[in-house]
């Protein structure tokens, strides 16, 4: 790869590897710092990709990884008992056009870590499930799972935020009476 | 299959539409169609996941981060692809000198013309390439590198020959040979391969008698110039022609 190539990648993928960065770490400083050091292991290791198509695929796997190190360095692993999460579902969405998107990313950090990664590679880079699976290093039907329940938590934190706008919210209502004609 | 069931497989479907063809979601958008509520709620759910798509693109990334990436990577280390190119770089030097050192002592004789630069040249190459030795200074500007050679007071000419300021170059190295100081840069050509320039400052009466005219041997596929400019000695080298040696020259 020259250098004229390396310039290429970093145009194409700096903006998104940012934002999902900034998703993971909430903080600019780190997630400016996480990007960087993707880009530096792809300058060190990108040769070795053969498949260059898989570029992006291993940007995102590599700086979710950094990021994960991370954590483990710090001691900060989180500790998320996915069974006790509470799946709320809605039936109306909340206005999410009401929003900026500093306040839908606030929404968006307050989203726990397991669910989170998923929402924003689904979002911001419209990450098929398959792709998602593969940087997770999970089954894709874990993905599944973790973007249902980081949906529900996403729209959950939002309508918070509608009723702290002073917004009036439509009442939660339950599926059970959609349940009936599914 | 449920409608929660469907909902469960629907939230993975992109609101782009680049999974309608996708077997995995078919069962689920075939109860969408069937079932008027689960449409409402998955046209709501495509809704709210492009609104939220459009919102976090327009986050704000910070406008010196390209360039802090660029940078970094130059300053921190060598991307591979300058790496291999400096190591070709260096292994073609060494075949280059082993190739010519005993034709130029030929050539030399009976006044021996720049057989010791070939010689010292050889020398701290392969001492580079053995990792023994690195490098003094490495950029792909030539004028970082002359500036460094003048301030470290290491053999450098007023000017570069004419052509080879405008190539991008490797790296520079001082050394001495035999107590000579001599300073050597490398530069890149087109297709990844190099070119060399050896300087030292004149001390000897065999150093001379080499003259202001480049004396240009082609041996292979290697080509060599060798030429006196007041006190400073020029030996230039590169794998190719001797025409395309004394394009340099100009």
């Amino acid at each position: 790869m020259t250098e004229a190539d390396f310039e290429q990648l970093v145009d194409r993928q700096y903006r998104p590897l940012y934002r999902f960065a900034l998703s993971l770490s909430k903080s600019e400083a780190d997630a400016a710092d996480l990007t960087q050091q993707t880009f530096f292991l792809w300058a060190s290791k990108g040769d070795q990709l053969r498949d260059r198509s898989k570029a992006k695929s291993w940007l995102f796997t590599t700086l979710y990884r950094e990021f994960l190190g991370r954590l483990r360095h710090e001691g900060r692993f989180p500790k998320i008992e996915l069974d006790d999460v509470r799946e709320e579902e809605v039936s109306i969405s909340p206005n999410v056009n009401a929003f900026d998107s500093t306040t839908v990313l606030q929404a968006l950090h307050a989203v726990e870590e397991p669910f989170r990664v998923p929402l924003t590679l689904f979002y911001l880079e419209q990450f098929s499930y398959q792709e998602i699976a593969d940087v997770m290093g999970v089954p894709i039907g874990t993905v599944m799972s973790r973007l249902s329940r980081g949906k529900a938590q996403l729209r959950e934190r939002l309508f918070s935020k509608e009723e702290v706008l002073g917004n009036k919210v439509i009442a939660l209502q339950s599926d059970r009476r959609e349940e009936s004609h599914g | 299959m449920d409608n929660r069931e469907a909902k469960f497989i629907l939230n993975a479907y992109r609101p782009g539409g680049q999974d309608a063809n996708d077997p995995r979601f078919a069962e689920a958008l075939e109860q969408v169609r069937r079932d008027p509520i689960l449409q409402r709620w998955f046209d709501e759910s495509v809704a709210f996941d492009a609104a939220m798509t459009e919102k976090l693109f327009a986050t704000s990334v910070p406008s010196d981060l390209r360039e802090s990436i660029l940078t970094g990577v130059k300053i921190t280390r060598a991307p591979h692809w300058k790496n291999r190119l400096r190591k070709w770089a260096i292994a073609a030097a060494v075949v280059l000198s082993a190739t010519l050192g005993v034709l130029i002592w030929h050539n030399a004789r009976p006044a021996p013309v720049a057989g010791w630069q070939l010689q010292a040249l050889d020398a701290i190459l392969s001492s580079i390439a053995r990792n023994e030795s690195h490098f003094d200074l490495i950029s792909s500007n030539p004028a970082d590198l002359v500036k460094w050679l003048r301030e470290n007071s290491a053999p450098t000419g007023k000017k570069l020959p004419n052509n080879l300021d405008k190539l991008p170059s490797i790296g520079c190295k001082t050394f001495f040979w035999h107590g000579k100081p001599v300073s050597l840069i490398c530069f890149t050509l087109p297709e990844g391969r190099a070119i060399h320039l050896v300087m030292t400052t004149v001390s000897t009466d065999s150093d001379r008698a080499i003259k202001d005219q480049a004396k240009v041997i082609q041996e292979g596929h290697w080509a060599t110039a060798t030429w006196r400019e007041g006190d400073m000695i020029y030996m230039l080298a590169l794998d190719g022609s001797r025409d395309e040696l004394r394009s340099y020259l100009l």
